[in-house]
């Protein structure tokens, strides 16, 4: 954890903003634009009280260091409140994935076997299925 | 819900919903009456007086993936059990507004949490909202402003000022709680 004290004022945000700049325009030569990931994590009163907080963060932070290119958002309920956390993950291409119980170190599973080399982990809830209405 | 800033999340997922275009944050620390007011503020939809009267029953929900709904009742329960109040007013197509009102002097009051963080994520996952947070302590204040802060041209989107923002929201917050009163159970 860089940058944890010392950043009182606007001021001191800014000069940090400077410095990230930089350091993103090296990155950004050197990726490709169109891999981005989706990230939703489900951040219900169900999600909340499971500790989406931390998975989203985690997402956030973990995904940027590892040099991924990602979107991490928010979404709501989808009806799964057994299984929260519960993250939606799509990989540029393909059909949306959700996967339940997440914790941080699950996280950390789906980011370096899903996300990075596509392989499926434990935990995922099939959502994309078809029922036949009576 | 184990702390405030999982209230607040909750809360203000409430007013995204609702399509607010800017959401008002407050928590005022009104020293000398040992009382915490936590307030959310949206211009969004608003709702009408049947979901109004509804609103505290836990199996009132307006979605359709679930049948009930506990985002307010939780926070009407944590409040009540303090000794403190829950009061929602409303208009349609004008916005809501949430206010709780915890007593600071039980150990029943919630730890306030991880604020910042919490609020980051919903700002860095909301660009299109803006945000506006004051934290009270007294007379003195701490407002936090997401088009102030990107007028400065800080990107609340990039994830490497995400740590960055947060300190500068606690540093900031914890110099406003020195003004605490002892007996204050607030955390």
């Amino acid at each position: 954890m860089e940058h944890t004290i010392g950043i009182k004022t606007l001021a001191d945000l800014k000069r940090i903003q400077e410095e990230v700049r930089t350091r993103i325009s090296l990155r950004d030569k050197a990726e490709n634009p169109e891999s981005l990931v989706q990230v939703k994590v489900a951040m219900a009163t169900c999600g909340i009280a499971s500790g989406a907080k931390e998975v989203m963060e985690f997402f956030a932070l973990e995904l940027d260091k590892r040099g991924i290119d990602a979107v991490v958002t928010q979404t709501g309920c989808m009806g799964y409140c057994f299984a929260e956390p519960t993250v939606e993950i799509t990989l540029p291409g393909r059909e949306p994935m959700v996967f339940g119980y997440v914790n941080p170190k699950k996280a950390d599973e789906i980011i370096e076997q899903y996300i990075k080399n596509g392989e499926l982990v434990d935990g995922i809830i099939p959502q994309n299925y078809n029922t036949i209405e009576s | 819900m184990v702390t405030l800033g999982m209230h607040m999340i909750d809360i203000v997922q409430n007013a995204i919903l609702a399509q607010a275009g800017q959401i008002t944050i407050t928590l005022e620390e009104r020293v000398a009456d040992a009382l915490l007011l936590f307030r959310v503020e949206d211009d969004g939809s608003g709702m009408d007086h049947r979901s109004l009267e509804r609103l505290t029953d836990p199996f009132f929900t307006t979605r359709t993936t679930r049948r009930m709904g506990l985002g307010i009742p939780f926070l009407k329960m944590t409040c009540e059990q303090t000794g403190g109040s829950l009061r929602v007013t409303s208009a349609e197509g004008k916005g809501t507004t949430v206010e709780a009102l915890f007593r600071t002097d039980t150990p029943d009051c919630l730890p306030l949490g991880d604020l910042e963080g919490s609020l980051l994520l919903l700002v860095m996952a909301n660009p299109a909202i803006r945000f506006r947070f004051n934290y009270l302590v007294g007379k003195e204040a701490f407002l936090f402003d997401t088009d102030a802060l990107r007028e400065q041209g800080i990107d609340l989107q990039h994830p490497q000022m995400l740590i960055p923002v947060k300190s500068y929201i606690r540093e900031n917050l914890e110099l406003l709680w020195r003004q605490r009163a002892p007996e204050s159970y607030l955390c």
